[in-house]
């Protein structure tokens, strides 16, 4: 844990006390040809949305849509936790939702396509089993009807 | 979690990792952990080498033959380089000079907000409350009249809005504002300076000091949950 130990005692422990799954191994989905020829998405746990949207809750597991024409402007974060520095985001929207880096990798022709729409759930949650049973499997599903082939998953 | 989920929809995934003990177990198919603090996930702000780097790291892990696969970003940032997490309100004595006059020291900061506004993007972290910086004292009276163990409530807050969670919008509103103007008086300013001098120099941080005791003082979870988030 090369960062926690320079954690304020009160966030290291909110932390460590966090109870994680544990597994065994991981599913697995092979890209099916090279990036320069996919489409990927951003679906990230930072609690983003557009402005108009109602802002998340505690403990939500729902997500909300933020299309990739969208303005910068027009994004804000409901995940305000204490366990987090917000300057990064404030100062650069990239520093969890890279859309401006994954545009400039599709420019270079380095990856084949920015997906219409991203994703975003809220992060720091105990209970996760309706994003594992129902949310989460409806993003896999949209992102599969989108023409989607991968997903960088980004925490705040 | 999430990544494991999409990828059993056959969507191939990649995340970026902030605390390695818990991916180790969690074990999503491929992740990159990140020496960064909180917050900073790509690396920097407005720093888009790094944040190339950190993303074609990330994105290298798609093409790994097997899996799960957790890869370490191979870039240490220095300590002297490292910003400091933010200082929490509880690690910070208020100072002896604090004004006492949140109304009046709001509409001061506003004219810094205005400013950070007007010279970035557009971009601002305001506005999860639902009620317009320029209204903003309303919000501050209401505050105030939670930090004093009022029975308050304020005719904005949708119907379906818990009462905590719409103080817990206000609060942050508030801070988004200072937060903001603040980088906008001190260009250079980081989190742990802005938190010290939130927390230890305004009179808006000593409302919020008080507005989360009452939080955390109920019975309710719902309200209790709120007061960590607004001060810990």
């Amino acid at each position: 844990m090369p960062r926690l130990d320079r954690l304020p005692q009160i966030n290291r422990n909110n932390l460590l006390m966090l109870p994680v799954q544990v597994n065994e191994s991981a599913p697995r989905t092979p890209l099916p040809r090279p990036l320069a020829g996919c489409r990927l998405a951003i679906v990230t746990t930072a609690g983003l949305h557009r402005r108009a949207d109602r802002p998340f809750g505690p403990g939500e597991q729902t997500f909300r849509v933020i299309p990739a024409e969208t303005p910068a402007a027009e994004i804000v974060q409901s995940h305000t936790s204490l366990g987090f520095d917000r300057v990064p985001i404030m100062r650069d929207l990239n520093i969890s939702f890279p859309i401006d880096r994954l545009r400039e990798l599709a420019a270079r022709g380095e990856l084949g396509g920015v997906a219409p729409h991203h994703y975003s759930f809220v992060g720091a949650q105990r209970d996760l089993k309706r994003i594992e049973q129902e949310t989460g499997p409806e993003v896999g599903r949209r992102l599969r009807e989108e023409g989607v082939e991968a997903a960088l998953v980004t925490p705040t | 979690m999430l990544a494991r989920t999409l990828e059993n929809a056959g969507i191939a995934t990649t995340s970026i990792s902030m605390v390695r003990e818990h991916t180790e177990k969690t074990k999503p198919p491929r992740a990159l952990f990140v020496p960064f603090p909180f917050g900073y996930a790509l690396g920097r702000p407005n720093d888009s080498d790094l944040q190339h780097r950190v993303l074609r790291a990330a994105l290298d892990l798609l093409a790994e033959p097997t899996g799960p696969v957790l890869r370490d970003f191979p870039e240490e940032a220095g300590p002297a380089d490292e910003p400091a997490a933010p200082t929490q309100a509880s690690g910070i004595a208020p100072g002896g000079a604090v004004a006492d006059d949140p109304a009046l020291e709001t509409t001061q900061m506003r004219r810094y907000h205005e400013q950070w506004v007007a010279g970035g993007d557009g971009r601002t972290a305001f506005g999860l409350c639902g009620i317009p910086a320029t209204r903003f004292r309303g919000v501050v009276r209401f505050l105030q009249a939670v930090a004093a163990g009022e029975e308050a409530d304020m005719e904005e807050r949708p119907a379906e809005l818990p009462l905590p969670s719409f103080i817990r919008y206000c609060a942050d509103d508030w801070k988004a504002l200072y937060w903001e103007g603040r980088m906008a008086m001190k260009p250079t300013a980081g989190g742990d300076e802005i938190a010290r001098w939130f927390w230890g120099e305004t009179a808006a941080g000593q409302v919020l000091r008080r507005v989360r005791d009452r939080l955390d003082a109920s019975d309710d979870p719902r309200w209790k949950a709120a007061a960590f988030g607004v001060a810990r």
